[in-house]
Parts: C-alpha cells; sequence; structure tokens
C-alpha cells in the first residue's frame, strides 16, 4: 500500500525530528521537589503531631515517607497509563485504585490504637480544614503531572488523570497527616480521604481538560 | 517419509519471521523520530493493511475505513514523540487506531450525517430554502457564501449544532457565531435570488425608509 499523496503533503509540512519521551518513571521524578514540599509543608509551617512521640517515628515520618513512595508509584503508573498501547488493565486500575485505600486505612488503624486523641467539637470544621488543606496541597502536584501526562497521547485522559490524582492525593496526605493528631478512623477516613478523592476527580477532570485536540482540522468533517 | 519436525520447523520459522518484522518496524519508527521522513512509507506499507482490516470491522465501509486509516497515520505521526523503541510497535499503532476509531464512533453518535464537503452535500432543503430554489441552486450557492459563515451555516441549520458548539470550535464568542450564521443566510438568501432580484428588495425597504416621516 503506497502512502495517499495528501496524507503524504499533511505530514511532509509537518514533520519534523523529535526526541523520544523518556520512561514514565524518569519523567515522574521532576515531580519529587513538589512531593518533598508536600511532605514537609504542614509540619513546617504548623506543627508535627502532638502525639509524634507516642506513636513513634515509623508511623509518623516512616508511614508519610510510605505514602510518598506509593504516591509515587501510582503516578508513574499513570504517566504509563497515558501512552498509547501501554494502558493498564482493568484488574491493574483497580489494584492501583485499592492499595492506596488499603494502605490509608492500614496506617490509620494503626496509629488509632496507639494514640486515641478525637475530636470532642467542631468535627465539621476541623473535617472541612483537612478536606481543603490535603486537596489545595495536592494540586500544584496534580497540575504538573497533568501537564506531563498530556505530553504523551492520554488515549484515556480520565483514567489517566484520576490516577494521577490518586498518587498526587497520596503524596499531600503524607504532608498533612504529620500535623494533624486527630488520629481517630472516622475522621481519617473521611476528611484526609476526602481530600484524596476530590484531589482524583478534580485531576481527573483536568486531564479531560488538558487532552490534546486530537481531531484533524476538518470540523465536524466537513472541510473549511 | 514425512519428517515428524516439519511442523515445528515451520512454526519457528514463522516466529522468526514475525520477529524480524517487528525488529524492522521499531528500526523504521526510531528512523522517523530521528528526522528520516521516507521511513514513513515503509510504516505505513508495513502497518496500514492491519490497521485498515481494523477499521473496516468496526466501520463496515470502505471509503469510512480508509480515511480512518489516514486519520490514525496523521495521529501516529502527532504521536510519534511518544513511541519507546524498547517496546513493538504494532501494539503501539492500534491503540491509536483504537482511539481514532472511538473519537469517531463519538463524533458519529452526536453526529449523524457529516459530509465530507460542500459539493457532496445531499442537502434537506427546509424551510425558506425550499421556496428559493431547487437542491443543487442552494449546494451551488452555499460554495459561494463566504467560508466561515459557510461553516456556520453547516454546522448550525444542517448538522444541528447549537451556537455555544459553533463558537466552542471556532475560538469566537457565541454572539459572533449568530452573526457568522445570520449574515452567511442573508448572504446565501440573496444569492439564491440573484443579483436582481436581491437589489428590488433592498430599493423598495429604501424606498420604504424615505416615506416615513
Amino acid at each position: 500500500m503506497s502512502v495517499p499523496t495528501e496524507l503524504r503533503a499533511r505530514i511532509e509540512a509537518d514533520y519534523e525530528p523529535v526526541r523520544p519521551l523518556p520512561a514514565p518513571r524518569v519523567r515522574a521524578i521532576s515531580l519529587l521537589p513538589l512531593a518533598a514540599l508536600a511532605l514537609l509543608a504542614a509540619p513546617t509551617f504548623f506543627n508535627v503531631r502532638s502525639d509524634a512521640e507516642r506513636i513513634g517515628w515509623l508511623l509518623t515520618w516512616g508511614a508519610s515517607l510510605g505514602q510518598v513512595a506509593l504516591g509515587f508509584i501510582v503516578i508513574t503508573a499513570a504517566l504509563r497509563e497515558s501512552i498509547p498501547g501501554r494502558a493498564w488493565s482493568t484488574a491493574a486500575l483497580a489494584a492501583w485504585i485499592v492499595i492506596p485505600f488499603v494502605l490509608l486505612t492500614a496506617i490509620t488503624f494503626t496509629t488509632s490504637e496507639l494514640s486515641q486523641i478525637s475530636l470532642q467539637r467542631g468535627w465539621w470544621l476541623v473535617g472541612l480544614v483537612c478536606v481543603g488543606g490535603s486537596a489545595a496541597t495536592a494540586l500544584p502536584i496534580v497540575a504538573l503531572a497533568n501537564v506531563l501526562a498530556a505530553r504523551a497521547y492520554p488515549t484515556r485522559p480520565a483514567i489517566a488523570g484520576l490516577l494521577l490524582g490518586v498518587g498526587a492525593g497520596l503524596m499531600a496526605d503524607a504532608g498533612w497527616r504529620l500535623f494533624c493528631h486527630f488520629g481517630e478512623p472516622s475522621h481519617v477516613l473521611t476528611a484526609h480521604v476526602g481530600g484524596l478523592v476530590l484531589a482524583a476527580l478534580s485531576s481527573a477532570a483536568l486531564a479531560i481538560r488538558l487532552k490534546p485536540d486530537t481531531t484533524s482540522e476538518s470540523l465536524g468533517g466537513v472541510r473549511l | 517419509m514425512a519428517d515428524p519436525f516439519d511442523s515445528l520447523k515451520t512454526r519457528h520459522a514463522g516466529l522468526q519471521l514475525a520477529q524480524d518484522e517487528g525488529l524492522r518496524l521499531r528500526e523504521l519508527m526510531r528512523a522517523y523520530q530521528s528526522g528520516r521522513v521516507e521511513a514513513f512509507d515503509e510504516l505505513y506499507a508495513a502497518l496500514a493493511p492491519a490497521l485498515r482490516r481494523y477499521l473496516l470491522s468496526h466501520a463496515r465501509d470502505a471509503a469510512r475505513a480508509d480515511d480512518l486509516v489516514q486519520e490514525t497515520f496523521l495521529q501516529l505521526h502527532r504521536a510519534r514523540h511518544t513511541y519507546d523503541a524498547a517496546y513493538p510497535v504494532t501494539p503501539w499503532a492500534m491503540a491509536i487506531a483504537r482511539h481514532v476509531r472511538l473519537m469517531d464512533r463519538r463524533t458519529q453518535s452526536r453526529r449523524p450525517w457529516a459530509p465530507e464537503d460542500v459539493t457532496e452535500l445531499v442537502l434537506p432543503v427546509r424551510g425558506e430554502a425550499a421556496a428559493y430554489a431547487e437542491r443543487t441552486d442552494v449546494r451551488r450557492a452555499l460554495g459561494h457564501v463566504e467560508a466561515s459563515r459557510r461553516a456556520a451555516i453547516i454546522q448550525h441549520h444542517l448538522l444541528g449544532w447549537s451556537f455555544k458548539e459553533i463558537a466552542a470550535k471556532a475560538g469566537i464568542a457565541e454572539t459572533a457565531a449568530k452573526l457568522r450564521s445570520s449574515r452567511g443566510m442573508a448572504q446565501l438568501r440573496a444569492l439564491l435570488k440573484g443579483p436582481e432580484k436581491a437589489r428590488k428588495p433592498q430599493k423598495a425597504q429604501m424606498a420604504q425608509r424615505a416615506h416615513k416621516p
């Protein structure tokens, strides 16, 4: 089969050498400064949680570093998802969504067994602060990660965006949980996980918005 | 006596051929990325038949499948930087073809009727247009309407797009899209009436205005 003349002309008119995209894990590294900022922002500006000594290094910094690491892996998976032909299967996608929530739940219950600081009043207010705080901390990571994903050719932008948001939400909550000492599961699993869900949904919306225009110059099939 | 290993040998040879073809495609794709535009011809020759078969199985229309193959290659060209030479070319190309097919299906379901060219339009002449002329006249006149106005007329009156959709696609304000459509319709009306007929109402209007107190 030979190339149609019109197609050949269009390709030649637009042709220039390109540098192949680096591997997803290499591209995800550019997010690490923002991840470090998200980890350190809340404990630096406010304070490290008051029960840090009681629950120990492993459940404060250790668990948060684990969350950042998992967030990095999920973002790498999302960047892979945005490359044509490298999309994840449904089962793998489900795992990428479920594993972070399992990890968050495990950390929450382990921490709450050691530290019983519960909310006496202002449940809604503290909840809103934690939802808004962790979602806002995730936003810079969401934005940069979506720009990285859009540079590829995401054929399922909503899914790629959702995964990016989950990764960014994990990174943001890693910092937020170092400040918020209300470890009771009802607060963490609604407010902190709520922030992660908000980050994931806003990331999916942003990914759809940033999706490169994949239509040719014709408008609705009409050559203008 | 037949060699009992014949089928195995044939199978092995087939696998070897497929492997060689895969490696050749990777090399071609790498060359295409790095600045050898001629590699596109060879890539097209190697990938087009399989892509066409796949797209034809969904489009069920040879002409439509050919259009989709071209669109797929345009998208392959745009996304060429996303190809990683560590992986085979075919799944990458197939994923893009699948995306093109899905986008096409979405467009078709939203706008079931999307003609390629104004001259190919089968116009459902309706309303006031029907009063003016036959379909061929409308088609001919439409060809003379200014391009952006023609687009607005086709999109709004024939394809059923809202002005908001037209505005978003053209990157203009909604009011500008309305203006294009209404001015285009006025131009079309004038063209259908012909130069003499078009002037008469204008003269009559001017005379009417002159008589007004």
